[in-house]
């Protein structure tokens, strides 16, 4: 709204404000990363200071003793194989609602839309008893699944509106060229909605990277475990060493603050997408 | 002879009919122009011929061949789009290249034909920009290159000048005719300027509300408009129309009251079916004005605005009761506003519409 | 070689065909997965919630019987009565402190302070942390021994002030709610600032012309404006607070200690569906009733809440 910067001692207010909250937020994960360098006796005998040397032994029993790199395996494999798919089958349906005139169009954008309005934590029985039943438990797939079904709506609301923001002229200029409704898509479309798809990649891949709720109930294997759930089971087995516990939620949390860092900006229009219009 | 035939053709997009009957036939090598008002159903037909919306009933015939059952790609017609439809993310040579590159041709070939089209159009240097990188004017030379390269047996036009500033417009339409000499290709051209019809057209065809009002060459069009509607679309400023009442008929002339002011015998051609009591319209264009009485008819009205261009001069007078007249003068004219002047017409350069609003002539 | 008509009109129907073709193609995939992962289970859980159940095992139909047993046996009813109070106290504390400091700090970074940028993304990075991190984060702070926040404390000299935190019945929830606080009023911030954004700058001027102050001017313009972010944040806070469940889970367990203060809904839902000491075995029944009456719950308030502070929402032309 106001774009001269403020002068005087107004601004100097506002900016001890924001410092103030800054550190609060800043303070307690500089804390975290830090004390995943230093030894149980550090943390407890002097938890402020810097660690004294960039000690990485904590980091190396995780990496070899513990099943924490599997579990970062798994929470990639699941969440890459699902934001794949998801974009994918979610660009087909957008296509098709957003591209398309023929009958029942209206009824199938509402359909997926409807989706938006589940919360599928609450249908957590009938899905275990679902994926009990297509043998689905205790395997990624079933989780990819989920995800997919679960981020599916969101997918296909902020998809619909980019591509029907595209000029119909480029497509008929595609037809008149020659190209199939399937090149068209492919070719001369989607690559144009390639930020869209960042969007809303980042505004599922997100949580599901983050999920806990859905291998609570359905991972019981510990090789099988994403990284959010297998840090309880982590927790439990390292309970008394702090050090170790530290650098954990350290590892665990570096993947995402990096690429949040690097992407900050997508990352916000991403996260987002479905309260601001 | 790539010509272009349409029988009785129709389109309803659920129950709104937007083409109701159409019957046309485009020469081989000849430039025709669908005009009309927005919401006429140019477009529409336009996107017929090409394959991008299906006919409701009748027939699309290209070179001899029914097409209508054809995808667009395999009518042999190129197309070159109102806001041009540049692939944004494609090169201009890709762009250029990419129905070769759908229809399988080898890389040379593309390659050949591109650089033809390009050094054609003076596109050589651009080729390899991205359509962001390029002014209005070049985009739509690339828009025309692409359609070039396809070696098409109809171009179709839809617009594709709307979106140029003035000056590019006129200098664009030059070069559009002279794409059409050296090509000889048939071409399909659609505009609501009618400006742009009456100087690129070799054959107009006035639509209106989905029918066919006239089809003809532009100054055959101009002086012997078949109805009212041609008669007021085609010519700028458009003709002046008076209301006017039948007061007499015989078999070589009508005499008619305009509006209890003045009376017209309006010679006759042809015979007419009018009888006295029967509403007609009277115009003559604001070029075909002359200051002061001719013998022939004479309007007189009040000036309530000039404008002076120098070479030309416009006048804009109430006639009668507050009636609007724009009268076109050549040269410049010492005249004031709220003078009283007289304007005079010749029979020969004015036009009867009978009740209906055809022609009588 | 010449074709009939009715050769052009196969042709043309093949065309129809084959668009119809792709464009089934293009739905059916995800409109399977759809189906078959959130409509059939969430149909499924109104259907499952009027039978009994032995484990895994659909038993007889009892019609309404499981959500009488919930709403009206006193064991159970009074667990769903303190769950439901607590969810309504996350709500209002979530409501006032975590989107009260959201919009105070959005009112500040509209100003255009130096290091906007910063600011915005620092205040982002803990909404992009799992739940799981920043709720075994601050559990290891709020150790009562060794957590970073007492050794604070006493390092200040407040020695008093050093509690179990997530031990006492008193400071267990609010101690959590703080934590969600710092963990997502940046994502309630952010949205706030889109809305004022996207007020028309020549309001805000106007009024300053007009010689408004600024604080009438947050009061009388921007407030009102932003309207429609507060309906969407109001609604998104509610559905968030009664499905509430990982920070109470991860920070003090299943069965919302201490004595029930850090109780929710989600808990007592996981409970009944699949057992724990305080609930005995599993009850598929009873939990699908429990998470039918939670949807409509959520549901319905959802809606009337939509409706309530649309209708207070100006249009902006």
């Amino acid at each position: 709204m106001q774009t001269k910067r403020n002068a005087g001692y107004e601004a100097w207010l506002v900016q001890i404000f924001l410092i103030a909250t800054t550190i609060v937020v800043l303070y307690p994960i500089i804390m975290m990363a830090m004390s995943g360098f230093k030894t149980n006796a550090e943390i407890f005998g002097n938890p402020f200071a810097l660690p004294k040397s960039l000690n990485f032994d904590n980091y190396l029993v995780i990496w070899n003793t513990t099943d924490v790199p599997r579990f970062l395996l798994n929470s990639t494999i699941v969440t890459l194989a699902s934001v794949a798919i998801l974009l994918v089958t979610g660009t087909m349906a957008a296509y098709a609602i957003s591209r398309y005139r023929f009958r029942g169009s209206i009824m199938v954008s509402l359909f997926f839309l409807a989706g938006l309005m589940l919360p599928l934590r609450l249908a957590i029985i009938p899905l275990f008893i679902q994926l009990k039943f297509m043998g689905l438990i205790d395997n990624l797939l079933g989780l990819i699944f989920i995800y997919i079904a679960m981020s599916l709506p969101s997918t296909v609301f902020i998809l619909t509106g980019f591509l029907r923001a595209l000029p119909s002229e480029l497509e008929d200029s595609a037809r008149v060229d020659g190209a199939s409704e399937f090149r068209i898509m492919v070719e001369i479309m989607v690559p144009l909605i390639t930020p869209a798809m960042v969007i809303a990649g980042i505004y599922n891949a997100v949580p599901i990277w983050n999920d806990f709720f859905f291998p609570l109930i359905f991972i019981q294997t510990p090789e099988m475990k994403t990284l959010a759930q297998g840090l309880t089971s982590f927790f439990g087995e390292y309970s008394v060493n702090f050090g170790v516990l530290y650098a954990g939620l350290t590892l665990a949390a570096l993947p995402v603050v990096i690429v949040f860092i690097v992407q900050s900006k997508r990352f916000i229009a991403g996260m987002t997408a479905g309260a601001i219009k | 002879m790539a010509n272009v035939v349409l029988r009785s053709v129709n389109k309803q997009f659920g129950e709104v009919k937007v083409i109701k009957d159409v019957n046309l036939t485009v020469e081989d090598n000849e430039f025709v122009v669908f005009v009309g008002p927005s919401g006429c159903g140019k477009s529409t037909l336009l996107r017929l011929i090409a394959g991008l919306e299906d006919l409701t009933s009748g027939e699309v015939h290209i070179e001899e061949e029914r097409v209508d059952h054809l995808a667009p790609s395999k009518r042999g017609v190129a197309m070159v789009f109102q806001s041009y439809a540049l692939y944004p993310h494609f090169t201009v040579r890709q762009n250029m290249g990419y129905a070769l590159r759908v229809a399988k041709e080898s890389k040379e070939t593309i390659a050949k034909k591109v650089n033809d089209a390009a050094s054609v159009l003076q596109l050589t240097e651009y080729l390899e920009r991205k359509p962001k990188a390029l002014s209005g004017g070049q985009r739509q030379r690339v828009a025309i290159g692409r359609a070039i390269v396809r070696d098409p047996k109809v171009f179709l036009f839809d617009a594709p000048l709307s979106n140029l500033d003035a000056k590019l417009r006129v200098q664009m339409r030059i070069e559009l005719t002279k794409l059409h000499r050296s090509l000889n290709a048939t071409m399909i051209y659609v505009t609501h300027d009618q400006v742009e019809a009456m100087t690129m057209a070799d054959k107009i065809v006035v639509l209106r509300d989905g029918k066919v009002e006239q089809i003809g060459a532009p100054l055959d069009l101009y002086n012997a408009p078949d109805n009212l509607f041609v008669a007021g679309f085609i010519g700028s400023p458009s003709m002046n129309f008076f209301d006017g009442t039948v007061i007499n008929t015989s078999n070589t002339d009508v005499e008619i009251d305009v509006k209890d002011s003045v009376k017209i015998k309006f010679p006759l051609n042809e015979p007419s079916n009018l009888s006295t009591g029967d509403k007609v319209s009277f115009g003559v264009r604001p070029e075909h004005f002359t200051i002061g009485n001719t013998n022939q008819g004479t309007f007189t009205g009040e000036v309530y605005a000039v404008e002076r261009l120098g070479g030309e001069t416009y006048l804009y007078l109430y006639v009668g009761d507050q009636k609007e007249v724009v009268a076109h003068m050549s040269g410049d004219q010492k005249i004031a506003i709220g003078d009283m002047v007289e304007i005079g017409f010749s029979l020969k350069q004015s036009y009867l519409f009978g009740p209906h609003g055809d022609a009588v002539r | 070689m010449s074709m009939t008509n009715a050769d052009y009109e196969k042709a043309k129907r093949n065309r129809t065909l084959k668009l119809k073709l792709w464009l089934l193609f293009l739905i059916l995939p995800p409109a399977a997965i759809l189906i078959v992962f959130v409509f059939v289970p969430m149909g499924s859980a109104v259907w499952y919630s009027v039978f009994d159940w032995d484990g895994l095992v659909r038993k007889e139909f009892i019609g309404l019987a499981n959500f009488q047993d919930i709403l009206f046996n006193p064991l159970k009813n009074k667990v769903l009565f303190n769950a439901f109070m607590n969810n309504v106290k996350v709500f209002v504390s979530l409501m006032l402190v975590q989107n009260g400091i959201a919009l105070v700090i959005a009112l500040l970074l509209a100003r255009n302070p130096k290091g906007y940028r910063f600011y915005q993304v620092v205040f982002f990075l803990p909404v992009i942390l799992s739940t799981v991190i920043i709720g075994f984060q601050w559990k290891l702070f709020l150790n009562p021994v060794f957590g970073l926040v007492n050794k604070f404390l006493h390092n200040i000299g407040l020695h008093d002030w050093a509690l179990p935190w997530l031990g006492l019945p008193e400071t267990a929830l609010n101690s959590m709610l703080l934590v969600n606080s710092w963990h997502w009023f940046g994502f309630p911030t952010l949205v706030f600032l889109a809305a004022i954004h996207r007020i028309p700058k020549d309001f805000i001027e106007a009024a300053r012309l007009d010689g408004a102050s600024e604080w009438r001017i947050a009061r009388e313009i921007i407030w009102p404006l932003m309207a429609p972010a507060i309906t969407i944040i109001t609604v998104l806070t509610f559905i968030g607070s009664f499905n509430w469940f990982e920070i109470p889970y991860i920070m003090n367990g299943l069965e919302g200690s201490p004595a029930g203060s850090t109780d929710m809904l989600g808990l007592m839902f996981y409970r009944t569906a699949f057992g724990s000491v305080s609930a005995g075995g599993s009850n598929f029944g009873s939990g699908s009733a429990l998470a039918v009456l939670m949807f409509i719950f959520i549901f319905v308030f959802s809606i009337i809440a939509t409706k309530y502070l649309t209708s207070r929402e100006v249009e902006m032309n």
